[in-house]
């Protein structure tokens, strides 16, 4: 059994598409309120992982735990009260294409907060102001750049205030200053509202920063190889493979 | 308004001697509570706590939104973590170079969906298309009923002039081939009972029913296609919406209760196709008319009916089938919508069939 404050659990987790493992053996435990990042190669199952341990795919074996609730096993209801309780950055940000930027971030609260129109619009420019946003919510997906559907697709993530965000490469495709923004976005919402994050990221610096634990997946044995604090990573006498992705990141 | 109270948010005003609005909040601010009203005048505002419980974004939601236009506005006083939070948007509103785009076919090379498991999930989508019906009977399911005017009016009014076209030339067709058949017989007055009536029974459905799967089985397998390509409907998953309940329910029912309509339209324009081939030489209109409503019987206007609302349900679900099982391609999207088309026409042909046999066994 996990413990209250286990906010997310990976138990001999399998993962992978079709029946198929890219990785297994994933054990981890995260408290609520501490920021989790995942790397590793590109292509070494990070959003395959994030994807599973939220509970939009199935593990191939082993079991994920969400806010004491194991996904693959609770019924339907259940099982949506508790994704309510998430918000999910795509790697893609997965706009709705057809609603502007602001319709994007007040499409979760029109369908499950029961606030007049005025204070779901006032919210929603809100979130999207705090991504960086406030010039550009009434443009459509098709018109903004990678990184602005990237932020926006945060601002989603947000709407709901959920306890637990995954995102998935936040910052890819955006410059320094407003990926730094991100960053102190991030510890905002730890800071303000407890909330815990998984997120995906290769960059390290900003992995230093952010993050509390920080998981590698090692594709080469299919596994991953090291839990720890970000910190621990920059050691010289830490497990070399994932050293040195730290550090190659730290030259380059 | 209550101070003591604790469990609502609050916020009043008053204006200071130098010209400055203050405003005193407290209380617990939640997204799921409704939020004070304030007016606030002037360019210079403080604002401080009193009292305050707990609160989410909303209340950092409630002051960006009420203040931000704002010169001087002094949040001094309010606890350190509210401030970051609003002044964390309010500097926020950069300009940013076009970075580059992801790509949203990164997976374009994957083709690994087996096509023999295809009737099991044909199977399985249409006994989640009657669960989503069910639960929004019952009112447990969450469907985007905002979709459905914009539904009515593609499938249903939008068709109106291909449904009018094609059931006139309908009619015309059924005249001209009956008259040179009855001619011989001498019979050309029943050329009236058989446009009529293969009309109300059988063209008028059939015509729509082909016609929706060519406009809206098609139309529908792209939008849930590329919804599905660039992660849309995992995006509504990850809200805990079902997206064969929020996508397909409000479509499914919207042709269902078009074409039915259309089809009832379809006739009457194809009976008029008729008329203006009959009266062209053989027939008077007077004579036209007295034999149509001789032939026409409530009867045949139900079987037509029933018919066209099976049509108009086989259509679209065909169309939200293949777009929720379409390949994550550019390519699957396009594949999707033939294969939808096809799929909806095969059925309803068959389905037509089983009608066929059904009411002959059962006199109808
Ligand atoms: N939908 C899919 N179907 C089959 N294989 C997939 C799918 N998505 C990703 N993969 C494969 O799974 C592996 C991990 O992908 P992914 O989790 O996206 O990697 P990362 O996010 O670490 O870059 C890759 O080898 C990729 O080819
Ligand atoms: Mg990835």
């Amino acid at each position: 059994m996990s413990t209250k404050e286990d906010i997310l659990v990976s138990e001999n987790l399998s993962i992978g598409h079709g029946s198929k493992a890219i990785m297994d053996r994933i054990n981890f435990r995260l408290t609520a309120g501490k920021i989790l990042a995942v790397v590793g190669p590109s292509g070494c199952g990070k959003s395959t992982l994030m994807r599973a341990l939220s509970g939009l795919d199935e593990p191939l074996a082993g079991k994920s735990m969400l806010m004491g609730v194991d996904l693959a096993l609770a019924d339907q209801a259940l099982r949506e009260a508790t994704l309510r309780r998430l918000g999910f950055l795509f790697q893609g940000a997965a706009l709705f294409s057809s609603l502007t930027l602001r319709e994007n971030v007040e499409m979760p609260m029109r369908e499950f907060l029961r606030a007049p129109k005025r204070e779901i619009r006032q919210l929603a420019e809100y979130k999207l102001a705090l991504v960086g946003l406030a010039d550009a919510m009434e443009k459509l997906p098709s018109e903004i750049s990678g990184g602005m559907m990237k932020r926006a697709g945060i601002a989603r993530a947000m709407a709901l205030d959920p306890e637990i965000i995954f995102l998935d490469e936040p910052s890819a495709g955006l410059d320094p200053v407003t990926s730094g923004r991100i960053d102190e976005l991030i510890l905002k919402l730890r800071e303000s509202f407890g909330t815990t994050i998984v997120l995906v990221s290769h960059e390290v610096p900003s992995i230093l920063r952010t993050a509390d634990f920080c998981v590698y997946l090692d594709p080469d044995t299919g596994t991953m190889s090291a839990y720890a604090p970000p910190r621990d990573f920059l050691r010289p006498d830490f497990t070399p493979k994932a050293h040195a992705f730290f550090t190659q990141a730290c030259l380059t | 308004m209550s101070q003591t109270s604790k469990s609502t948010s609050w916020a009043r005003t008053e204006v200071l001697a130098d010209g400055t609005a203050l405003v005193t909040l407290g209380g617990v601010w939640s997204l799921h509570e409704e939020l004070p009203d304030i007016i606030v005048k002037g360019d210079k505002v403080r604002v401080r706590a009193e009292d305050l419980g707990g609160f989410d974004s909303s209340l950092p939601s409630w002051l960006y939104g009420n203040f931000k236009n704002i010169r001087h506005i002094d949040l001094a006083a309010l606890p350190p973590r509210l401030q970051a939070l609003v002044q964390l948007a309010e500097k926020a509103s950069v300009n940013e170079s076009p970075s580059a785009d992801i790509n949203v076919l990164e997976r374009f090379g994957n083709w690994g969906v087996d096509s023999s498991s295809s009737w099991s999930r044909a199977f399985d989508h249409i006994g989640n298309t009657a669960l989503g019906f069910i639960r929004s009977v019952f009112g447990r399911a969450k469907v985007n009923w905002s979709d459905l005017p914009l539904q009515l009016q593609t499938a249903g009014v939008d068709a109106l002039p291909i449904v009018a076209l094609l059931g006139f030339l309908t009619g015309l067709i059924m005249a001209y081939v009956g008259l040179i058949q009855l001619r011989q017989l001498g019979a050309t007055v029943y050329v009236a009972n058989l446009v009529s009536l293969a009309m109300t029974r059988e063209m008028g459905a059939l015509m729509t029913g082909i016609i929706a799967c060519g406009r809206t089985s098609t139309s529908f397998a792209s939008q849930l296609g590329s919804m599905n390509l660039s992660q849309e409907t995992d995006a509504l998953r990850a809200l805990g919406l079902n997206p064969i309940e929020y996508l397909a329910i409000p479509r499914i029912i919207a042709v269902t209760l078009m074409i039915p309509l259309l089809s009832l339209f379809a006739t009457f324009i194809g009976v008029l196709g008729g008329m203006v081939v009959a009266c062209a030489g053989d027939l008077s209109v007077e004579q036209y008319l007295t034999q149509v409503i001789l032939a026409i019987t409530f009867k045949s206007f139900l079987v037509g009916f029933i018919k066209s609302i099976a049509f108009g349900f086989i259509a679209a679900w065909a169309g939200c089938y293949r777009g929720s099982v379409a390949h994550r391609s550019a390519l699957g999207v396009g594949e999707a919508a033939t294969s939808a088309a096809v799929l909806g026409i095969t059925l309803i042909v068959i389905a037509d069939a089983i009608f066929a046999v059904l009411f002959n066994l059962f006199k109808f």
